[in-house]
Parts: structure tokens; C-alpha cells; sequence
């Protein structure tokens, strides 16, 4: 299989590919995962308020452009709040969607399970390179593990679209095509569900693989505790700095797939959270502008952009779909995009720059250990550059270990899953990965005359026959050695919690758990 | 060590903040009169899953409805949400009770474990009746830095307001959020299981 392509599909959907297709479908959720957390830790959404009102007021080095009777002192803390405000927002949504798709890995992967095998999501995550496309997908378009930007929310908008659009740029991609076409996403799940209503729609067609792990939300009615729509990275907040919420409780789960019902129930579920609701109200739709950029959504005179019932995620209309939160931000942006540039002749900059690091397209582990090359060890950014290089491949092995731990998740009895999935994946993702991903930026490279803060690369990282966890560890200790004075604490007792009691899980899933046998909770 | 620092005495019960702990003289400080008023939490700790200790789990950053429901009520190590100490703008993330606050529930908790097990417990301190404001935890003595609250991933401050007007306009903003939270508590309640066993 072409991993650089997510859907080496057949024609239609039948038993005979359901695997290949189902595989790719698992593909198409996993990468939305590294592609959507590369934008989110791109975005400064905690900045030091005094040090961007200080910016900005810098920035306004010609007063006299402003219009006349401009409060100048208002008028900075105006502008430091719009950033401050859409920063925080528009990654609290990112990071929404991000929680929904690892959801939807899992929804994905029950499928699979219960109907024809265990997902393999180590050869999607080892193969998976930037940028990629979905191939058979019309029109074709890149997508890249980008930062923040217009460009990067029209990628966003298209991978999510819930109705066929005609996208002007359509770029002609070389290579495989996917050997059928489809409009969405959701038409492809539509193409799976019709398939299980037709060949898997029998209970007797469950009972093979009936007990098969699965990541379920309860074992023998008490809940699991492995999904959580919210957390503090979904809240953000507004100009009076009152909580808001990314994601609402009604907002769907996992679901233990243990017949046609239960499938279709779990890919349903993919689509409206995606898409929207999928029972024919009207619908917010991507059209694009003369420039070929999607055409944004226009605030009210409130501020509030006016979505349509179709463009949540349920009847209930309380939380929007993928599509709609990233036109959010992506209408929001442009709106504060053309209130900063009537501050240009002033010396304002554009928007986006006050609060997205400057980070590189798609950025490789190649890129950063070429630049450490072409350093001089006397060189005064080398250490820096050393430290960035080590910090990559800390990244990278971090994400391919959640990736293997996912997977192993679909191979083992419940308590050890437990183990795997608390003190492994979950601290993993909150901790070990944004630990890294939130630090990267602190680093700078030189690539083709241009200097970029470092970012996740999001390559599989290739552990060999050696232990991973020990070669993570093995990493940890080297960054604390090449820069002490960021990474020193994760030497210190206290914190050995972090990465000494990670589970211990070996590529052909033996878990050794690292942390007493401690039982699931009685709830 | 600064005069206005303040330090632990000897080896604490392990509890999560002020106002929770079981024992007289088992606060921060060792200097409380009674149950329920320690001064501030014994350990300290950032996320789900690091707790070392049964009671420690935290609550308001990360976890689940449940563990939201049961703030530092977990019963193993390891077990429980997030970070402690709970501050007074800590508020619940997830779950129907979203916005409402955590250190409020958990001393509700803690009463009425108390209340059950007929042991008597005095009130919180005083000048902190919501729990433990950031300014209080950054006096003690091996303070966290970073206390993880309504900052966490916006102003560190709980305000966009100017910085000469933030401190107070944060304050104004956590006690009404206090003030919903402690008239909606009966509602708080009423939306978590009984007990932790009550699924």
C-alpha cells in the first residue's frame, strides 16, 4: 500500500476490500490527528498580555496614519484582546476537533475489529508523510502540517466540507488517483455503511470476532474513562474572560461495535461530527472568492457569526461540527485580518503574526539535523540546533509509541488496556507530547536562507528491535544533557512519574504495565 | 526565605488543598485547630494519573464527568484527575456541572464524608472561603510556579483587563463565578452519582 496516499481504494465497497478499505479509513482519521496538532501547537494561546500590548504599541511606529481622535492606549488594548481572544478560541477549537478525531481513530478501528480484524496503525503512522492528500478525493487538494493560517483552515475546510465543492486551485496531484471518487468524507463513510448494511447486516456476521478488544465506553456497565470531550485545552475564553466551552456533553463517545447496528451507529457518529447533521437542514457551504480562497462567513453586528442548524452536530444545535469551527476561525480571522490592515500605514502588522510562531511547511527531521550539520561545534547556535535535532526525534518517538500503544490497545484484555491507555496514551498526548510540542517553537533553524522556529515533524520514528520506551527515555536523557537549562527537571525525582512508569509495550504488543496493578476505578 | 513565606512542619496526612484535610494540625502548616482547616494542600501535583497517594487526584484540568464529580476522592494511587492544589478559580471542565467550581464540590465532598463518619471539622479559613487564591499558594515555601488554573490556557491573570485594573477585575470575576457556583451547588450535586461506586 501507498501510505502517502490515504485511500488506495477499490471501486465500491465490498467484502472483498472491506479490509483495504476500512484500513484506509483509519488512515484518513490518524492523519488528521498529526495535521491538525501541528496548527494547534503553532499557536502562542497564553501570551504574556503586557508583552503584546508592548508589541503592538511598538509596532504603531507611525501615529500620526492613525484616524484622527484615536485613543492610542485603548485602541493597543483594543487590538491585544482581539489576539489574545482568537488565539486562545481558535485552538481551543483545533484542539476540539483533535479530541474528536482520536475518537473517531477509535470508532474507525471498532469497526474494523469487530467485522474483519484489528487495525494495523503502526504501518499507517510509520508510512505517513507530509504533505499527503486523500487520494480519490474530488477535487484533490495538499495537506500539510502547517501552522496557523488562512491557507492552512481552506486545507481544514476541504478535508471536512460536508457537500462536493468546486475548489479553483485544484491542483493535479501526481500518482495514484484511488480507484474511486468521492466528494467528502462523509460520502465515503456512506459508501462503508452501505456495504455493511449489505454484506455484514446478520448478527451470525459479528460472532467470529465477538470479544476482539475493542476501546469501548464501559466494561460490564461501569464507564470507562478513557474519553472526555473537554478539557482545559477545548476552554477558551471571552473578551470579559468568561470559560467557554469547545465541545458539549452530548456530544458523542466511543461505541463497542458488536453488530450492523452499532457499525453504522460509529460511522454516523464520524460524519455529524465532521459534517454536521446529516438530516437535510440547510447547511453553511464552501464556495471560494476570485483569489481562490474559501469565502468567510460574515460577523454580526454583535460579532457573532450566524451558523445554520445543519452546521451542528445534532438537533440540539449547541456545538458545531469540524467544518463549522474551523470556518470559525477561519471567518474570524479574516475579520480581524482586515481590522488590523487599517492599521497598516501605522505600522501594524497582519494578525495572524502576533500570536503564530514562525514555523515551516511541513518541516522534516532531515531539515533540522542538516542545519546542526552545517554548524561548527564553536557555532554559538549549536547547542541550540543539537537540542532541537534531539527534541525532533523526542517528538517523533512519542507520537509513533501512542500510535504503537493504540494499537496494542486492540490486542490486549481490559486491565491491561487500562494500564496501556491511562499511564500510557493518556499521559502521553496530555503531557509527553505537548511537553515537547509546546517547547519546539523555543528553537530556530535555517532552511534555504530562512530562519523558522522548530515544530513537530510527525514522522514515524523507527525503534528497531530496542525497547522503545527505553529509547525514549534514552532521548529524554540527552536533551537534558544538550540543554539543561529546559529539560533539566525531567531528570528530577518528582517528575519521574513522566516517563520512568510509561507501560512498557513492546511492537509486537507484550505489555509490561511499570505501575502497581492499579484497577480500574469503580465508576 | 522571605518573612512572608510560609512552611511546612514535619511529615503531613496527604490531602489536596485547604479546607480538606482530616486531622487537626494536618494543614500545610501543621497549625490548624481542626479538621477542614488546614491552610493549603501537602502535595503537589500536576496531571491525571502522577498522584502518588489515594486522595490526591485534583480535579478541574483533565478527567473524565466522573472524576470531575469526586474531586480528591480517588482510592489509589494514580487514580484520579488533575492537579493539585485546587485554587479558587479552579472550575469543572467537563461534564453537565462545566463552569462551576471544583474546590467548592470538593470541600462539599469533604463534609460530607466527615458528616457521615460523625467526625466534627471546623470551617475553611476564613479570609479564603472558596479555597486558596493563586497570590495565597505563591507564598508557600516550594510553591509550584505554574499553578495550572483559570490561566491554563488563556491570561494567567483570569482577566483581559489593563494591568492596573486586572488584579481587581479577576478577583471580581472568580468570587461571582463562587458565588453561582456555591447557589448552584444543590444543582452540582444533583447531577453527579450518590458515590463513586454509582455508575
Amino acid at each position: 500500500m501507498d501510505l502517502s496516499k490515504i485511500f488506495p481504494v477499490k471501486e465500491e465497497v465490498t467484502p472483498e476490500n472491506f479490509e483495504v478499505v476500512m484500513q484506509s479509513a483509519i488512515a484518513l482519521e490518524l492523519a488528521t490527528i498529526p495535521t491538525y496538532l501541528s496548527t494547534y501547537y503553532s499557536i502562542k494561546r497564553a501570551q504574556v498580555q503586557e508583552e503584546l500590548h508592548a508589541q503592538i504599541l511598538a509596532d504603531l511606529t507611525d501615529q500620526s496614519k492613525l484616524p484622527a481622535g484615536t485613543n492610542l492606549t485603548e485602541l493597543v488594548h483594543e487590538l491585544t484582546v482581539d489576539v489574545l481572544v482568537h488565539a486562545n478560541k481558535s485552538a481551543a477549537l483545533v484542539m476540539s476537533v483533535v479530541i474528536e478525531e482520536m475518537l473517531h481513530l477509535s470508532l474507525a478501528s471498532n469497526v474494523k475489529q469487530a467485522i474483519i480484524g484489528a487495525p494495523d496503525i503502526m504501518s499507517i503512522a510509520m508510512g505517513l508523510t507530509f504533505p499527503t492528500y486523500l487520494a480519490g478525493h474530488e477535487p484533490e487538494f495538499y495537506i500539510n502540517a502547517a501552522p496557523l493560517s488562512p491557507e492552512q483552515l481552506n486545507t481544514f475546510l476541504q478535508i471536512e466540507s460536508p457537500k462536493k465543492y468546486e475548489d479553483p486551485k485544484d491542483p493535479t496531484i501526481p500518482g495514484d488517483k484511488g480507484l474511486f471518487e468521492y466528494n467528502t468524507i462523509g460520502g465515503l463513510y456512506n459508501l462503508i455503511i452501505e456495504c455493511v448494511n449489505k454484506h455484514y447486516s446478520q448478527d451470525a456476521d459479528y460472532v467470529a470476532r465477538k470479544g476482539k478488544p475493542q476501546l469501548v465506553p464501559s466494561y460490564g456497565g461501569k464507564p470507562t474513562p478513557y474519553y472526555s470531550q473537554n478539557s482545559v485545552n477545548t476552554v477558551h475564553y471571552d473578551r470579559e474572560h468568561n470559560p467557554q466551552f469547545a465541545s458539549e456533553d452530548d456530544s458523542g463517545g466511543l461505541k463497542q461495535v458488536t453488530d450492523a447496528k452499532s457499525a453504522v451507529a460509529a460511522m454516523n457518529e464520524i460524519k455529524e461530527q465532521g459534517e454536521g447533521n446529516d438530516d437535510g437542514k440547510p447547511k453553511t457551504l464552501l464556495t471560494f472568492d476570485a483569489a481562490g480562497m474559501p469565502v468567510p462567513m460574515i460577523p454580526d453586528a454583535d460579532g457573532k457569526l450566524n451558523f445554520l442548524p445543519g452546521d451542528y452536530d445534532d438537533d440540539s444545535g449547541t456545538e458545531l461540527s469540524h467544518f463549522a469551527k474551523f470556518m470559525e476561525s477561519y471567518s474570524m480571522g479574516h475579520y480581524y485580518q482586515g481590522k488590523f490592515a487599517k492599521y497598516k500605514e501605522a505600522g501594524l502588522k497582519d494578525f495572524y503574526s502576533y500570536f503564530v510562531y514562525n514555523q515551516a511547511k511541513d518541516p522534516k527531521q532531515a531539515d533540522f539535523d542538516a542545519y546542526l550539520e552545517s554548524l561548527s561545534a564553536d557555532d554559538p547556535n549549536y547547542d541550540q540546533a543539537q537540542a532541537l535535532a534531539t527534541a525532533s526525534r523526542l517528538g517523533n518517538a512519542i507520537y509513533t509509541y501512542i500510535m504503537l500503544m493504540v494499537e496494542t490497545c486492540y490486542h490486549v484484555d481490559q486491565q491491561t488496556q487500562f494500564n496501556v491507555f491511562m499511564y500510557g496514551i493518556h499521559k502521553s498526548m496530555i503531557w509527553l507530547l505537548s511537553g515537547v510540542g509546546n517547547k519546539m517553537n523555543m528553537y530556530s533553524y535555517v532552511k534555504d536562507n530562512t530562519t523558522y522556529a522548530g515544530a513537530l515533524s510527525f514522522e514515524g520514528y523507527d525503534f528497531g528491535t530496542i525497547s522503545p520506551k527505553a529509547q525514549i527515555e534514552a532521548l529524554v536523557d540527552l536533551l537534558a544533557e544538550q540543554d539543561p537549562t529546559t529539560w533539566a527537571w525531567t531528570q528530577q525525582e518528582e517528575y519521574k512519574g513522566y516517563w520512568k512508569e510509561l507501560p512498557e509495550v513492546s511492537l509486537d504488543h507484550v505489555v509490561t504495565p511499570n505501575v502497581p496493578n492499579v484497577p480500574m476505578p469503580n465508576y | 526565605m522571605s518573612e512572608n513565606t510560609i512552611t511546612p512542619t514535619g511529615n503531613p496526612e496527604l490531602h489536596t488543598c485547604m479546607g480538606l484535610n482530616e486531622c487537626k494540625n494536618l494543614g500545610y502548616t501543621k497549625t490548624n485547630d481542626c479538621a477542614g482547616m488546614g491552610d493549603c494542600s501537602t502535595v503537589y501535583h500536576s496531571c491525571h494519573t502522577l498522584n502518588e497517594c489515594k486522595g490526591q487526584g485534583g480535579c478541574g484540568l483533565f478527567g473524565t464527568t466522573m472524576e470531575f464529580c469526586f474531586p480528591s476522592e480517588n482510592t489509589c494511587r494514580y487514580q484520579g484527575s488533575c492537579g493539585a492544589p485546587i485554587l479558587s478559580s479552579r472550575f469543572i471542565v467537563q461534564g453537565p456541572n462545566k463552569g462551576r467550581s471544583v474546590w467548592q464540590l470538593a470541600r462539599k465532598r469533604f463534609e460530607d464524608k466527615m458528616t457521615a463518619a460523625k467526625k466534627p471539622f471546623g470551617d475553611s479559613p476564613k479570609d479564603y472561603p472558596y479555597g486558596p487564591t493563586n497570590e495565597f499558594i505563591t507564598l508557600l515555601t516550594n510553591s509550584p510556579g505554574d499553578h495550572s488554573s483559570c490561566g491554563q490556557s488563556g491570561s494567567r491573570h483570569c482577566s483581559y483587563a489593563p494591568l492596573s485594573q486586572r488584579e481587581a477585575a479577576a478577583n471580581d470575576r472568580v468570587q461571582a463565578a463562587n458565588e453561582v457556583s456555591k447557589a448552584e451547588m444543590p444543582i452540582t450535586i444533583s447531577q453527579c452519582p450518590a458515590s463513586e461506586s454509582e455508575s
